[in-house]
């Protein structure tokens, strides 16, 4: 083992490059502070993706390799946990937008306050945000004009009040969103053009985003769409107070005598163990990873994690579902062009409608069924092999489509992320073990959303129309949120309204971890607002202080 | 190191199998992709797992994700060595010959025998396993494809589409002959994509890609 002197202390260390991570580099970095990032993963430039189902899809290109990074899930406490890919996403730099089609739909001004709008719900824990869409507000905006957002502001009558339009109009027009469009019209519901972390046109010297079939789930080797990695990262980069440190996995959080964290102790890509020093911690390490560093550094204080004392840590995890009405059609609808998410959207069953007889609603959206071929993909309900998947595949591929939903599942207390002491991950540390059982609303809005998607279909002269309910929920779309929500009250939350700790004065988490509900949209536009938000606070108080 | 795994007659059971999952009829099927040369490859080691994303060659693997795959290559070869045994097994035993030397409906006969004994897993692991329709009432809850964890005729049934649909520089899709039986446009070489030449947009509505051909060298 090499010797390494002890590196120097910085301002704020950021544990993980992601979406969360970066967009918390960029904004203290162009405010003059000192960041060192610690990536688990590698910094990867644009230049090692390509487009290859085979390496993206099913060989850990892009997704964690489940031997190197196992996790374990069981439904309840009272059974025993099984090995499984629980809610992967990336371990890299730029993590999940490195891959991501990138749907940024803001959440709305309920999603805030759900517990006030639907009331109680039985067997969850269901909360309000400590904060407002409002505060938020101005910060979707920030990153909506960083990432340069194809949208059409005003065309979601759903959409809460904004104060500024999108950078860039809406992506082109997929056949597939077309015939999204035309079963809203017949049915009379509001549709619009999903808002994109792409660029429909060139915008800030960066050139329109390519618009091939290799798109979701793929990394993007032109660097023309919209990721942590290609617009957040430089930006850092470029002040000169940003040290990114790939391939260091964090192991824990140690404590200084008041009982704040003094230092990451990481393992570099030598293997050797180093100690950085910092002011300021910033766990953004997805919820999944950030609950599990909090439960590793434990100590003499925090015997059960750090800022743990209310065993809230891992607690009320939500992951939304993704799942799907597939429908076919007589013409084509190339539903794998543009990576077949270049799409239209619903928020017309996003709201709490108490008549429903469930708690809130979700995004719905049409998106291809391959990514993009039949490698990974086949008719559902249809045989996987033989002449008649031959057929299948033949007929199918350029004529199908799947209207999907977001499903809001509910956060309840017994759902969490704890260690498994009996499995390690490559680096020889516990991994994150899932505990989590679906409540009757997550099923029944999960059914009510794929009838509304058939009603789509049906209504926009689909040929056949295959449902697909969601009987479980499984982490398959890699949002994850809530192991640290954000509260006033910190016998029930981690962290206070601006993600710190309440028993920890220097920690703060900024990835899905604070949401107190996971919301029925994708979270990571909220996610970077929010982290964007809460940088802004760390540097006013750095000011106020100085 | 060599380049294949199978012995002769391995890779002629092989090949066999494949031929009636994916199935030659008015259009080519798997024999004609080559989809066992794409397998055959695949097993010999760890020199074809990621192709160079411009499409220059294979990545070398080092390291953790080196060794990570070999354990996952080791795992699947034992399957195939015993899974083949076992086709020929059921072959003799009904059919009195090797699964290779059966005719098509007696293989599909084989096939399904196979398919009925299997421990109920899904015979093909999706990305989305409820969009993949389980064929198994216990649906798999994976999202990313755990191809390991198969049995040998949901594996095979995986690694016939792979080397059917996948990008022709992983052995299979013979002259792109898959991507023509189901109409895919597919970019010339992995090297079109790197470079951003291979666009999509004509395939958007109509109209569409002309309102925004300026911005793009590839229409």
């Amino acid at each position: 083992m090499a010797y390494k002197t002890k590196p120097a202390k910085t301002d704020v260390v950021i544990i993980g490059a992601g979406a969360s991570g970066a967009a918390a580099a960029k904004v203290l970095c162009e405010a003059g502070v000192k960041v060192v990032a610690l990536e688990k993963g590698p910094w990867r430039k644009k230049e090692s993706f390509g487009g290859d189902e085979l390496a993206n899809i099913n060989r850990y290109n892009l997704w964690p390799d489940p031997i190197l990074n196992p996790r374990t899930w069981r439904e309840t406490a009272a059974d025993e946990a099984r090995s499984e890919m629980f809610c992967p996403v990336p371990q890299m730099v730029g993590g999940g937008t490195v891959h991501w089609q990138g749907w940024l739909p803001r959440f709305t001004e309920n999603d805030f306050r759900l517990r006030t709008v639907a009331g109680d719900l039985p067997g969850t824990s269901l909360a309000d945000w400590p904060i407002t869409y409002d505060e938020l507000e101005p910060y979707y905006l920030k990153v909506e004009w960083a990432f340069g957002v194809s949208g059409q502001p005003g065309a979601n009558k759903f959409e809460s009040h904004r104060s500024g339009g999108y950078p860039c109009p809406p992506m082109p027009m997929s056949r597939y969103a077309q015939k999204f469009i035309k079963g809203c019209n017949a049915l009379g519901w509001n549709a619009f053009p999903t808002p994109q972390a792409a660029l429909s046109r060139p915008f800030n010297g960066r050139k329109a985003t390519v618009v091939s079939a290799f798109a979701q789930q793929h990394g993007d080797p032109t660097g023309t769409r919209s990721s942590a990695l290609n617009v957040f990262i430089p930006d850092a980069v470029a002040t000169g107070n940003f040290e990114l440190r790939p391939d260091c996995v964090v192991r824990e959080l140690t404590l200084d005598s008041q009982g704040n964290i003094k230092a990451a102790i990481y393992q570099d890509a030598d293997g050797d163990t180093i100690e950085q020093e910092a002011d300021l911690f910033i766990l953004a390490c997805g919820a999944m990873e950030t609950a599990r560093l909090m439960l590793l550094s434990k100590s003499g204080r925090f015997p059960n994690g750090v800022a743990n004392g209310s065993d809230m840590v891992g607690r009320n995890v939500t992951f939304h579902e993704y799942s799907a009405a597939v429908g076919t059609y007589d013409d084509p609808v190339y539903a794998w062009a543009g990576g077949g998410y270049v799409s239209a959207s619903t928020f017309q069953h996003y709201e709490h409608d108490a008549s429903r007889g469930f708690v809130s609603g979700g995004h719905i959206a049409v998106a291809g069924v391959g990514i993009p071929l039949p490698i990974n993909w086949r008719m559902p309900g249809t045989p996987s092999w033989g002449a008649e998947a031959k057929k299948n595949d033949r007929d199918h591929f350029s004529h199908s489509l799947a209207i999907a939903m977001v499903l809001h599942d509910m956060p309840q207390h017994d759902n969490r992320i704890d260690l498994d002491e009996t499995v390690v991950d490559a680096w020889g540390l516990p991994v994150a073990r899932v505990t989590l059982k679906p409540h009757q609303n997550d099923l029944d809005q999960g059914r009510y959303l794929i009838d509304r998607g058939a009603d789509i279909l049906e209504a926009s002269g689909a040929l056949t129309i295959r449902k697909v309910y969601a009987d479980r929920v499984t982490g398959n779309c890699s949002h994850q949120h809530g192991t640290a929500r954000m509260g006033d009250d910190g016998a029930t939350s981690v962290l206070n309204r601006w993600c710190r700790a309440h028993e920890v004065e220097n920690l703060y988490a900024v990835d899905g971890s604070p949401f107190p509900t996971g919301t029925g949209a994708n979270p990571t536009l909220t996610i970077m607002a929010n982290a964007w938000r809460v940088a802004d606070k760390i540097i006013a108080e750095r000011g106020a202080a100085a | 190191m060599s380049d294949t795994f199978f012995n002769p007659h391995q890779r002629a059971t092989v090949e066999a199998a494949m031929a009636r999952i994916i199935p030659t009829d008015d259009t080519p099927g798997a024999r004609e992709a080559g989809c066992v040369d794409f397998v055959d490859r695949y097993l010999s080691g760890i020199g074809y797992i990621f192709a160079k994303p411009d499409g220059s060659g294979f990545e070398v693997l080092e390291g953790a994700s080196a060794k990570a795959w070999m354990q996952r290559i080791e795992i699947m070869r034992k399957r195939y060595v015993a899974g083949l045994l076992d086709l020929d097994a059921r072959a003799h035993e009904r059919f009195s010959a090797d699964f290779v030397a059966l005719a098509p409906q007696q293989q599909d006969d084989i096939l399904h025998e196979l398919e009925q004994s299997g421990t109920g897993a899904p015979t093909t692991l999706a990305v989305n396993d409820a969009l993949a329709g389980p064929v198994s009432p216990q649906p798999a809850l994976q999202q990313t494809s755990t191809e390991v964890d198969l049995d040998f005729l949901p594996l095979l049934v995986t690694h016939t589409r792979q080397g059917f649909y996948a990008d022709p520089i992983y052995g299979g899709n013979r002259n792109r002959i898959g991507w023509e039986v189901i109409g895919f446009p597919g970019p010339a070489s992995l090297k079109d994509v790197h470079t951003g030449r291979y666009t999509t947009l004509q395939y958007f509505a109509d109209g569409e890609a002309d309102k925004v051909r300026e911005f793009h060298d590839g229409l």
